[in-house]
């Protein structure tokens, strides 16, 4: 009786294990069917793991795409010029996060206008959570120097902390490959894209300067600090990588700072002898059309900056900011 | 016949099909070259290569499907692999066999006892898995170090035939050198030299191949026992174990390696290849938790431990030159098993294996070293993607790497490019002419072109005595007869004045005069000799990195011009020039 | 081995064995694998075999000339490619006549008899571009003692070469050893070349339709494609020798774009002979006149009709010269249009 017991014990283990097995080798055939690669890899990343960076913009409003307003005082100035533009709900919806790129390039105070304004960014941030309504308000940038001494010392840092924004600093993990349609430079090249991954909208903060290589640092140039990697290799074709950057972002709103000018030694100046104080404030949502403007504060025309026909020529935008009919005014 | 015999003509068969296939690796269509032999076979059998590669890739790559074979048989059949086919596990066998065939049967049961440190292997296996499944870029592929197949492949191709080659010069006309290989012969000595302490002590303690098979293994449907649960114990089944399983008392399945010396040792043919587990208990291979963690936890640490040294990032190290068709870094080291069949198969010998300089997980993966071999890396050769069992060289074509039809807009594969150091180069530092690499250079339009450039040479400045024709003396008499007829020199009057020299004297100077020669240099009045050179410059744009003008360089040992990684296709952060 | 069962040893072996058979297959697809053989894909690719995107052959010209062989020859090497650079080194000074005369790509190849060695054969195939460069060549070149071979328009044989133009092509078949047996063989493969290989039709050369064909002497064509006569305005230039109440006379006519150009060429033709040193002399034809020359003895005549030049050169006596002026004149100025 034993015997026969275990006979069939034993049969029932043979049959289970038989039965194991030929679990094991149907996993190991699926999935080797499943993960069977015949081509092997191509060169550079696959294109699966390219990001793109979404379109920011808002829908176009004939006659309120652009905005210039004179004034000393910065807070006054960006209010106004965005109303004029139709107010800031018409940027951002309640609940949505916005992303504020400023340019934060350097670790220069704020007098030097090396960096964008901070009470300006505090101002833009303020505008999106309390009139605005969003849910969250990020602030971040790529630096050119140490990251974390360019926020303090251009105070960027502390007041769009203190505004109820996020500053978000750039870490290796942030930084994913892209490659631009259509672009020769962007191609297969790390960028800044974690920050920008979940939010709504993109709103660019930057000051008028003058740049040694470029010839102006304005809203395009401000997209710059996107850019990862050895981006200074770019400087070898300046004027093609800021007109590829103005395909690759396309942001709801630029705001382009001309209260104090850089008008010699840029992008880095220095002294406070390199400025000029023309107190204009511009905002719009076409970048081509904004530089074309601000050009002008640098006592420059658009045919003294290749990079603003190349960005038209590529779509981005108009360099006859005249046919978009901007709105002039005056604060005080 | 008896199974034994089968399995040693097995072994016999396998290992000779394994040095036919390093034998074969050369480019050829003769039949002792590799025309279509399936040289990467065995590569391709070892599940260990394409586990570790679907890990860090998440594919399998195309001849690595063979492993599924493999895999279903050793699910079916139990450890086979090893004692049947395995060519490194042949060698260990062997020399176990003979290493301790003069000693006394209880002596020989004693070594061939389970041992505790048998766990080892598995615990190497998880060390290595665990790094090649970290998160995406991360992982690395390190299995190739003690991967049988991979290490005896290595050790046949960059070691022992070389050695044996150099003699007959049979497979290569000039003999191969591979540097560094010292290592991968100690490593491979060593591990033969142990069996004569512990036979097979390779496959039982470290090979983390045995150790998968011995996991896979856990269901397979026959497998060594017992018939019967006791009997007289002589041991004698043990005697010749392979595998140190003890199949006599509670076998340690997951060690069998099937080699069935047991089941014919047996005068009472208790033991058999059966169905139901060994009556006399059967234990399914254990790793303790705490050595599963342990080695985890190593694996895991290890792997950041040394990508501290960011070789991967702006501290990569220049001088390590991938072969054409090599992927990036990061994704390179996932793939490459350092199993050294592209340095097998380079027709110039320039292929080399890495030491650690470039990181320590380079160690093995190829290299261009282009001092060594006959040229640098030829323009029409693709041989070693082609050769390549896991892609981490690309099996490009001619058109990818020379940039044409569909690839005019990528451009042709950079390897590097070559720099030239001005301190050493015989125009540029020494006076002395020579074009030699600009005439090597394959590509065309060519990648070096030279500037042409007077200088006076060493003592040159002479005084005329007076001219006969095309014959000028000079005052001095220092010059080294003929020495300055070599086509290279030239007698300079003045900044306009300059005509070839044909031959000279100590003391004078025959030139080739031309119509400039009627102003004849007056008596008392000062030429001097100078010599042309054509000072080479490279064209970062048009070079290729192949290293024929630094194998060709004259100055033969730091080279005047050296290639270096700068500039790679395969690495976009590498690049001199923006491209496009 | 004590007390054995039967069985397990029978189990043992079969299985034994057919482990062994296993082994043999594997052998087997192992020895089969190797067979296939596609060594290009390594690259190197060896130096007889000059990649087809260098020389603007393809593999199609390759075949095209191996299938020339004739029967019971076969091919003895592969074709060679030359171009205008490479042609000297194949033909040395010749080079030039080629070079000159719009030569485009020469491929040669040899054959030998599959059962006498020393019965070999190369051609020479010159892609000349146009027909016209082509029989320019032949026909510049022909050998006096030449005779021609039926079925093909342009085609002479001597007594170790056959020689043609067709179309495009100028053929040169220089036989290795004289031999009947070779130079059937070589015509043989002057036919084939003249069957298969595929030419324009406009490659006709029109103008030798224009002689006059009483007193025309067989295949006694030339073409000038420029320089004829020494004089470098006479371009195109056809001529045809007549035999002519027992004189041998050789006549001219070619083609330029209209009237006036005919007329400026001949007239500066003209002018050219005067100034060497002939004398203008009366012609018994009016129309001739002013247009008939003495030179040095011999009989030149130098006309037009409609947008041809036309004339004699070298004739011994002027009446004959002048009646086949007058013949050829006249059937030109029949011919319609252009």
């Amino acid at each position: 009786m034993t015997e026969q017991n275990e006979k069939e014990i034993g049969r029932r283990q043979f049959l289970l294990r038989a039965g194991k097995a030929g679990i094991s080798i149907a996993a190991a055939g699926a999935v080797s069917y499943l993960l069977y690669d015949n081509t092997g890899p191509r060169a550079g990343n696959e294109a699966e793991d390219l990001v793109t960076l979404p379109d920011f913009s808002v829908p176009q409003q004939a006659g309120k795409t652009m905005s210039v307003i004179e004034g000393p005082d910065r807070i006054e100035t960006v209010n106004k010029a965005i109303r004029a533009l139709g107010g800031i709900q018409r940027f951002v919806k309640p609940g949505e996060t916005i992303a504020i790129k400023p340019n934060v390039a350097f670790a220069s105070p704020p007098f030097l206008s090396a960096t964008a304004n901070p009470q300006l960014v505090a101002e833009v941030v303020r505008l999106c959570l309390v009139e605005g309504k969003a849910k969250s308000v990020i602030v971040t940038d790529n630096p050119i120097n140490d990251p974390a001494s360019c926020f303090t010392l251009s105070g960027i840092g502390k007041a769009a902390d203190d505004a109820g924004a996020k500053v978000i600093l750039p870490k290796d993990y942030l930084f994913e490959p892209t490659t631009l349609e259509g672009g020769r430079l962007i191609v297969n090249w790390p960028v800044f894209f974690g920050p920008f991954e979940k939010v709504d909208k993109i709103i660019g903060i930057s000051p008028i300067k003058d740049h040694a290589r470029s010839g102006a640092s304005m809203t395009m140039k401000n997209w710059y600090g996107l850019l990862g990697g050895r981006r200074n290799i770019f400087h070898q074709d300046i004027n093609t990588i800021i007109a590829e950057l103005a395909m690759m972002v396309k942001p709801t709103m630029v705001i382009l700072d001309g209260t104090q000018v850089m008008m010699t030694n840029g992008p880095t100046g220095g002294s406070t002898s390199d400025l000029r104080r023309a107190n204009t404030m511009i905002a719009g949502c076409d970048m081509v059309a904004a530089d074309s403007y601000g050009c002008g504060l640098l006592d420059l025309t658009v045919s003294d900056l290749p990079y603003l026909a190349k960005a038209e020529a590529a779509g981005a935008g108009t360099t006859d900011y005249k046919s978009l009919k901007p709105i002039f005014d005056k604060t005080g | 016949m008896r199974i034994i015999t089968v399995r040693r003509i097995s072994q016999v068969f396998f290992f000779s099909m394994f040095l036919w296939f390093g034998i074969v690796s050369t480019i050829g269509q003769n039949p002792w070259q590799v025309r279509g032999w399936p040289v990467n076979w065995f590569l391709q059998l070892d599940p260990l290569v394409a586990i570790g590669t679907i890990l860090t890739t998440h594919t399998l790559y195309r001849g690595l499907a063979w492993a599924l074979a493999t895999v279903v048989l050793t699910i079916i059949f139990g450890r086979f692999f090893c004692s049947w086919v395995c060519p490194f596990g042949s060698i260990h066998h062997f020399v176990g066999f003979w290493g301790n065939r003069k000693k006394k049967t209880a002596q020989k049961i004693q070594l061939n006892k389970y041992r505790n440190a048998q766990r080892i292997k598995y615990f190497i296996l998880i060390f290595f898995l665990v790094m090649a499944a970290f998160p995406s870029l991360a992982a690395t592929l390190q299995t190739g170090l003690l991967d049988p197949i991979p290490l005896v492949t290595r050790s046949f191709n960059l070691v022992l035939l070389p050695i044996v080659d150099k003699p007959i010069n049979f497979v290569s006309v000039a003999g191969r050198f591979y540097e560094g290989v010292w290592l991968v012969f100690v490593m491979f000595l060593a591990a033969i030299l142990l069996n004569l302490a512990i036979p097979r002590f390779y496959c039982r303690f470290i090979c983390p191949l045995g150790a998968l098979f011995a996991v896979i293994s856990r269901f397979a449907i026959w497998r060594i026992g017992k018939k019967q649960k006791d009997c007289i114990d002589c041991k004698l089944c043990e005697r010749a174990c392979e595998g140190g399983c003890e199949p006599s008392g509670n076998i340690k399945i997951g060690e069998c390696v099937l080699c069935f010396n047991c089941l014919d040792e047996c005068k009472d043919e208790l033991v058999s290849y059966q169905r139901q587990p060994s009556l006399s208990g059967e234990t399914p291979p254990d790793v303790s938790r705490r050595g599963f963690v342990l080695s985890l936890a190593t694996g895991a640490f290890a792997l950041p431990a040394v990508r501290l040294a960011n070789k991967l990032g702006s501290n990569w190290y220049h001088k390590v030159i991938r072969p054409p068709g090599a992927l990036a870094e990061e994704q390179f080291l996932k793939r490459c098993i350092k199993c050294g069949q592209c340095m097998r198969i380079c027709p110039t010998n320039v292929i080399q294996p890495a030491g650690v300089e470039g990181g320590l997980e380079g160690l093995w993966t190829p290299t261009l070293n282009n001092r060594i071999g006959s040229s640098g890396c030829q323009l029409n050769c693709v041989a070693c993607g082609q050769v390549c069992p896991t892609a981490a060289i690309r099996p490009i074509t001619l058109a990818e790497k020379h940039g044409l039809d569909e690839f005019a807009k990528a451009g042709p594969i950079k390897l590097g490019t070559a720099f030239f150091d001005r301190n050493k180069c015989l125009p540029w530092a020494m006076d002395k002419p020579c074009i030699v690499c600009q005439e090597n250079c394959p590509v065309s339009p060519k990648a070096i072109y030279t500037q042409e450039c007077f200088n006076t040479i060493r003592d040159g400045v002479l005084t005329v005595k007076n001219t006969k024709g095309n014959l000028i003396e000079t005052e001095e008499e220092i010059l080294s007869p003929g020495k300055f007829a070599t086509g290279d020199y030239y007698c300079a009057a003045g900044d306009d004045l300059r005509w070839k020299i044909t031959a000279n004297t100590e003391n004078s100077i025959e030139i080739l005069p031309d119509e400039k020669f009627t102003k004849i240099p007056p008596e008392g009045s000062k030429i001097e000799v100078q010599v042309r050179l054509q000072r080479p410059f490279v064209d970062i744009e048009k070079c290729i990195g192949c290293g024929v003008c630094e194998h060709e360089c004259p100055v033969s040992g730091k080279k005047a011009v050296r290639v270096t990684a700068e500039g790679e296709t395969r690495s976009a952060d590498r690049a001199l020039l923006l491209r496009g | 081995m004590s007390s054995v069962s039967h069985r397990a040893r029978k189990l043992e072996s079969a299985v034994s064995v057919c482990i062994m058979l296993v082994l043999c297959l594997i052998g087997l697809g192992v020895f089969i694998k190797q067979l296939d053989s596609d060594i290009g894909r390594f690259g190197l690719v060896t130096a007889s075999s000059t990649s087809p995107a260098e020389t603007g052959i393809s593999q199609n010209a390759e075949t095209a000339l191996n299938e020339l062989a004739p029967s019971g020859f076969k091919v003895l090497s592969k074709p060679e490619f030359y171009d205008t650079e490479k042609l000297y080194e194949k033909i040395n000074g010749k080079a030039p006549l080629y070079t000159e005369a719009g030569f485009v790509k020469l491929s040669t190849q040899r054959f030998v008899s599959s059962s006498d060695d020393t019965l070999m054969m190369e051609l020479y195939v010159f892609d000349m571009a146009e027909a016209k460069n082509a029989f320019s060549v032949y026909s510049v070149q022909k050998r006096a003692e030449g005779k021609a071979l039926s079925g093909m328009k342009f085609a002479y044989k001597t007594s170790n070469g056959v020689y043609l133009a067709h179309g495009k092509y100028y053929a040169e078949l220089v036989g290795y050893a004289e031999s009947d047996q070779l130079l059937k063989a070589m015509e043989q493969v002057a036919e084939k070349i003249s069957e298969n290989f595929e030419v324009d039709e406009d490659g006709e050369i029109a103008e030798l339709a224009f002689f006059d064909e009483e007193g025309l002497v067989e295949n006694s064509f030339r073409l000038y494609l420029a320089n004829a006569f020494g004089f470098e305005g006479l371009s195109n230039i056809i001529t045809a020798r007549y035999d002519v109440e027992g004189q041998r006379i050789t006549a001219f006519l070619g083609r330029c774009s209209n009237k006036q150009d005919a007329k400026t060429v001949s007239e500066s033709y003209y002018k050219f002979l005067i100034d060497n040193g002939a004398t203008a002399i009366e012609p018994v034809n009016k129309i001739l006149e002013g247009k008939i020359v003495d030179f040095y003895g011999s009989t030149e005549i130098v006309s037009t009709a409609g947008p041809f030049i036309v004339g004699i050169h070298e004739a011994d006596e002027q009446g004959p010269a002048e009646k086949l002026a007058a013949k050829l004149i006249e059937k030109l100025g029949q011919i319609k249009g252009d």
